[in-house]
């Protein structure tokens, strides 16, 4: 393949970030709509309790109500979720967590909506709550659904850990527990729902998949899918936490009620305690190595808070067991994974998806290994990494791109040495950590793991992609168009993408789990050549010269004797017999059968990997604890760039995100309540960035990727902890195992006495 | 509750109106005028920068003024640097650095970047940081902000 | 949203008779107390809103003190040269409240109003002994900042009174003034615990006088006045301030929240004062007698 590209690999500027910029790009809560209604939602003031009464005759009399909604209302499927329906849209007889729905209003007003909100009267009895999956798991804990408080649990292994155990020398053991994370996107999840005059209804979506969203509001509605229309609006950031269907199927139940228009927007406040965040988790995590730093065995247990909903729990189970050895050879290996109720805010999808958890116990342990085997934590990461050919536990044979952990560990030494050689002021130790990162692509073996999209060609000579997957912000609507104009040998800017809509668009899945570079961008550049082929053939006709003689090139098609035609021209007659020259491609992610076993359960494993290391340097102030991030590299892999600024901001977003999660993110109890504001929950400001960064892309091309390129969606953020981590105790000797990391962990002053 | 009586220049244009006092600038900027540049991300804290405008000359978080306070103020909005055609050189810096992903911060950086530049002209990196940090970025990393401010500064962005 | 009656003095006269209706409060910047009408937090039956009133926005040198209007914002007080020459802490502290956009609104009299334990701008403030110029319909009364806050959230303003300004003296020979706050990240950091120094230096180099401040570390900011007076007639080094932070740590008592530990704002408590202390007597030292 020639590397002389047009598109791919450029800096390309993102078509939609000029409508953004200039403040008239329209997200859910700002599209205009006539004759508005506004939904409000009354949720649990409790943690846990039995609903005895709901009265909403006081609310129904207030001016401006059109309607006081409870789950009694919903004429189909009063429950949800992608992959146990155990969550109610509206809650009845119990609610399992604080702020979830009971009763949706809707009003003529905001105002009016807010005061009959107040007027419905509800009679709980409170129920005993339980927040910590460890003790929810035991028999005398507080029962929050029927089956037990487990929803699922994973048990695999490998080889025998025991044998594994007895061939070490050196072993660490050490529980690590993980923080709950909010996605923390700018926009609010928002729904727009119209109900249409011949009886459909149509709703506007912030979320990563619409399809699914169809789905649930047919199931709810009871109304076939095709009476449901989902079309994607502009969306303000997602990163896992808009994989929900809960306010689509609220704003068209209302529009159904009233048979109206209704918008739902939650509050930042509603967001955080209604909305998946991050699975808070322990994890035990034992690790054996012989003498010379070669791992002989992990053997690890993980119990994960999934909140009163398991949400996406099970299938992030799977990935944060699967990367219970990292990027490492591990010959015995044993993983218990507990996804456990709890009455804690939702835990479900985000960036990452079970990986960040695990990599912090991993990638923590093994500097502690380095240590016991004096060994620095480069040459241990040197002995143990993993090489393509190796199998992974989970029968995974990492293939070629392996390669690129190798490079990432080379590069990360000698950033290692560059920020050993800064000096240390006054006052401050200094310290530097590296991490490596192993994050898996797709949904995993034996799930349906396609995507769908189309291109047409318009009679204007533009190239349209219906892109079955919505852009969450990140930019797939440039790399998509990228990898079009490249497929097709025609300008960027002639390539432009369309909104979501499921009425036009085809299925192109939830956009999610660092895959939608490769799967939509296969799917596209196979769509561009049979949309060729139909050019050829409809230039065949026109020219009455077989089309197999045709040639296409750059936008021409050559003609037998040598001759050029701009394909413009074919395209335009062909629009005049009303002949539209589309052509639609899915591509299934490969699962080859191999890789496949039977033994696990389905969705796993992964069987492609993105690789990163991370290289910190920080600065403590050992007087009051404080830890500053003063350097950062950032070395990724990504098989190919396509779009580089769209590369660099994943990653740049990714580690600003895994610095939260490291040093200031955590949504603690707070009271009676939880965190449940920007004031308290601190994401990383433009201050608290390293103000040494660096970005460093590597490419190792993964052969079956759209010109080689693979995901890079969720890695940036995983590596980011543990290598702060690691650099804080290089620096002072303090081992961290529980995040964030504050001031107070660091002088042993947070425990409350 | 008795509605007041609101006067103020929004975009260069005098503009009265008449509303609820509780109701905030930016309740009104986007339900009453039309103008949904400004976002709500925190909940009306204060906390985020979304829903930045500049009221004389100074960048302020448009949740956090009721609508009485801006009597016989200056108020801008993002609308109100746009060019009718074209752009702001600050928005083509922004869109030229890669500074956009989902957008959603983006109308209150501009904002704000704007308000910094007319107060420093040239300003250190420490400043344009400090600059920002009223405005929550989840997607970016802030990095390309910065390098967008460092393109307007330098003049640099492509005409 | 709470709801309430609107009002807009035009001048200090019109807000007094405004203030003296019943269940009138002030909105001075309403950076605090918006979120807490939001919230339900507070139910003022009228909103005054003062930010209309020009002659409460000042910052004067009046000779031997320096005056402050209580509509004053804290970017205002950032960026006066003024405040820079004679309080260099409150200009550190004001910089460090909130973003540029709550910096912008907020105002001084109404972060002193508002009473939070952490508020930046009050040590800088009580180090320099300031008093504050309280009026109402019937008249004014100054009193000393310290008797004012008295609680979190609390201040000895009786019913239509309001701040009209906020003033201490200048320092003067060798002195230095300081602020430092550990916040939980760097940008809209809330202070976790916060401190500002005074120290005055006398010919021969030895303390004179001190004042040292603790916010964060009780209900209210804090004065640790046997802390100043052990420093005095000492000659300043490390040793000495180190001591002064053990001291301070017997003069306060901080509590346990979502921010931070007991043990841990005391321990940092003693590590800022003693900071805080050696910045204000270095930059005492440089300056000239």
């Amino acid at each position: 393949m020639t590397e002389n590209y047009q598109s791919i690999g450029k800096g390309v500027i993102r078509k939609d970030a000029w409508e953004k910029a200039v403040g008239k790009a329209l997200y859910t809560a700002d599209l205009p709509v006539e004759n508005l209604s506004y939904g409000v939602i009354l949720r649990s003031p409790h943690h846990h309790a039995r609903i005895l009464e709901i009265d909403t005759s006081a609310a129904v009399r207030v001016p401006g109500v059109q309607a006081v909604i409870t789950a009694e209302d919903i004429p189909g499927e009063k429950v949800f979720g992608p992959l146990i329906q155990d969550q109610p849209s509206l809650a009845w007889e119990v609610v399992r967590h604080l702020g979830e729905p009971v009763v949706l209003v809707i009003a003529r007003s905001l105002k009016a909506a807010e005061q009959a909100r107040e007027s419905v009267k509800i009679r709980y009895q409170e129920l005993e709550p339980v927040f910590d999956p460890l003790e929810a798991v035991q028999a005398d804990a507080p029962q929050l659904h029927p089956d037990g408080n487990v929803v699922s649990e994973i048990h695999v292994g490998d080889g025998d850990p025991e044998i594994g155990f007895q061939e070490a020398d050196v072993i660490v053991e050490k529980t690590f527990s993980l923080p709950r994370i909010s996605p923390g996107y700018m926009e609010p999840e928002a729904s727009l729902a119209v109900w249409e005059d011949d009886g459909t209804v149509t709703v506007w979506v912030s979320s990563q998949h619409p399809f699914t969203d169809q789905a649930a509001i047919s199931a709810a509605l009871n109304m076939p899918v095709d009476r449901v229309r989902v079309k994607g609006a502009v969306i303000g950031g997602a990163f896992g936490g808009k994989e929900d269907s809960s306010l689509a199927i609220l704003a068209a139940l209302g529009a159904w009620k009233i048979q109206g228009t209704v918008r739902l927007v939650n509050s930042r406040r509603e967001s955080f305690l209604a909305h998946p965040k991050r699975h808070p988790a322990h994890i035990h995590y034992k690790l054996g190595a012989r003498k010379d730093g070669t791992i002989t065995a992990v053997q690890a247990e993980a119990y994960m808070d999934t909140g009163a909903y398991a949400s996406y729990g099970p299938a992030v189970a799977m990935i944060l067991t699967e990367t219970m050895t990292g990027s490492y050879r591990v010959p015995h290996v044993r993983v218990d994974t507990f996804v456990v109720y709890t009455n804690s805010p939702l835990s479900g999808a985000m960036r990452g998806f079970g990986s960040p958890q695990t990599h912090f116990a991993v990638e923590s342990a093994l500097d502690m290994l380095a240590e016991k085997v004096e060994l620095d934590p480069i040459q241990i990461r040197e002995k143990n990494i993993l090489h393509p050919g190796d199998q992974i536990f989970t029968k995974v044979t990492i293939n070629d791109s392996a390669l690129a952990l190798t490079k990432c560990l080379q590069k990360g030494r000698e950033l290692v040495e560059e920020f050993r050689a800064v000096p240390t002021p006054e006052g401050k130790l200094s310290g530097v950590g590296i991490a490596l990162a192993a994050q898996s692509m797709g949904l995993g073996a034996n799930v349906p793991d396609d995507s769908s999209h189309k291109l047409e060609w318009a009679p204007d000579g533009s190239v349209l992609i219906y892109l079955g997957s919505p852009d969450l912000g990140q930019g797939l609507a440039a790399a998509a168009e990228q990898i079009t104009a490249e497929s097709l040998g025609i300008p960027f800017d002639q390539v432009r993408s369309l909104p979501l809509d499921t009425l036009v668009t085809p299925n192109g899945n939830v956009t999610c789990a660092s895959r939608m570079t490769y799967l939509v961008g296969n799917a596209l550049v196979d769509a561009s050549q049979k949309l060729i082929q139909a050019l050829l053939k409809g230039a065949g006709r026109l020219l009455d010269i077989p089309a197999d003689q045709l040639n296409y090139q750059n936008g021409m098609v050559l003609k037998p004797d040598g001759s050029e035609i701009p394909a413009v021209e074919f395209i335009s007659r062909l629009a005049e017999d009303s002949i539209t020259l589309e052509a639609e491609s899915t591509f299934s992610f490969p699962y080859p059968e191999e890789t496949t076993p039977q033994h696990l359960p389905i969705g796993m494993p992964h069987v492609l990997y993105c690789f990163g290391a991370q290289v910190v340097r920080v600065e403590v102030d050992p007087d009051l604890g404080t830890v500053e991030v003063t350097h950062l590299a950032a070395i990724h892999d990504v098989g190919k760039v396509i779009n580089r600024l769209g590369v660099e901001g994943q990653i740049e977003g990714g580690v600003a995100t895994g610095l939260g999660y490291a040093l200031s993110e955590t949504m603690l109890r707070k009271g009676e309540s939880w965190v449940d504001s920007f004031t308290e929950y601190l994401l990383p400001t433009a201050l608290d960035l390293p103000e040494n960064y660096q970005t460093i892309i590597l490419e190792v091309p993964e052969t079956s990727g759209p010109y080689g390129a693979k995901g890079v969606g969720e890695i940036p953020l995983v590596p980011t902890a543990p290598a702060v981590a690691n650099a804080l105790y290089d620096a002072i000797q303090v081992r961290i195992c529980d995040l964030p990391i504050t001031p107070e962990k660091v002088l042993g002053l947070n425990k409350v006495s | 509750m008795k509605e007041i009586k609101v006067e103020f220049t929004l975009n260069g244009e005098k503009i009265a109106l008449q509303s609820e006092p509780n109701r905030t600038l930016l309740d009104v900027l986007r339900q009453d005028l039309g103008l949904t540049g400004a976002k709500d991300a925190c909940g009306g804290e204060g906390e985020c920068g979304a829903c930045t405008v500049i009221i004389n000359g100074r960048p302020v978080n448009s949740c956090l003024v009721f609508i009485g306070q801006v009597e016989g103020q200056q108020v801008t909005t993002i609308e109100g640097i746009t060019p009718q055609e074209g752009y702001h050189p600050i928005q083509k810096a922004f869109v030229e650095a890669g500074a956009v992903q989902c957008g959603y911060c983006t109308p209150g950086a501009v904002l704000a970047t704007k308000a910094l530049l007319d107060h420093h002209p040239r300003p250190s990196d420490q400043q344009i940081r400090a600059g920002l940090s009223g405005n929550l970025c989840r997607c970016t990393g802030y990095n390309k902000m910065l390098d967008a401010v460092h393109l307007v500064v330098k003049g640099e962005q492509n005409d | 949203m709470q709801e309430f009656d609107y009002l807009r003095p035009r001048n200090v006269a019109e807000l007094k008779e405004n203030l003296s209706q019943p269940g009138a409060r002030i909105l001075a910047g309403g950076t605090d107390i918006i979120p807490q009408l939001r919230r339900g937090k507070s139910a003022p039956k009228i909103l005054v809103d003062t930010s209309g009133i020009r002659s409460l926005r000042f910052i004067e040198d009046q000779g031997d003190r320096v005056v402050i209007g209580a509509m004053t914002t804290h970017q205002e007080i950032a960026e006066s040269q003024l405040v820079s020459d004679l309080n260099p802490a409150l200009r550190i502290a004001a910089e460090s409240v909130g973003s540029t956009q709550t910096r912008c609104r907020g105002t001084l009299g109404g972060n002193i109003a508002n009473a939070s334990p952490a508020a930046d701008t009050l040590p800088p403030l009580l180090v320099y002994e300031a008093s504050v110029l309280i009026q109402n319909l019937s008249g004014e009364r100054e009193v000393p900042l310290e008797s004012l806050v008295i609680g979190p959230g609390q201040t000895a303003l009786e019913e239509g009174e309001f701040i009209h300004s906020i003033s201490f003296r200048p320092l003067t020979g060798r002195w230095g003034s300081h602020f430092i706050k550990v916040g939980k990240r760097k940008g809209m950091a809330i202070s976790v615990v916060n401190a500002a120094a005074t120290v005055v230096l006398d010919k021969k180099g030895s303390v004179s006088k001190a004042r040292v401040a603790l916010g964060a570390v009780g209900p209210v900011v804090i004065r640790c006045r046997e802390t100043e007076s052990s420093l005095c007639g000492k000659v300043p080094d490390r040793k000495v301030f180190e001591k002064a932070g053990e001291q301070a740590r017997e003069e306060v008592r901080p509590i346990t929240d979502i921010r931070s530990t007991e043990e841990y704002r005391l321990h940092a408590a003693g590590v800022i004062v003693a900071r805080v202390l050696e910045a204000a007597a270095e930059q005492a030292r440089g300056r000239m007698g």
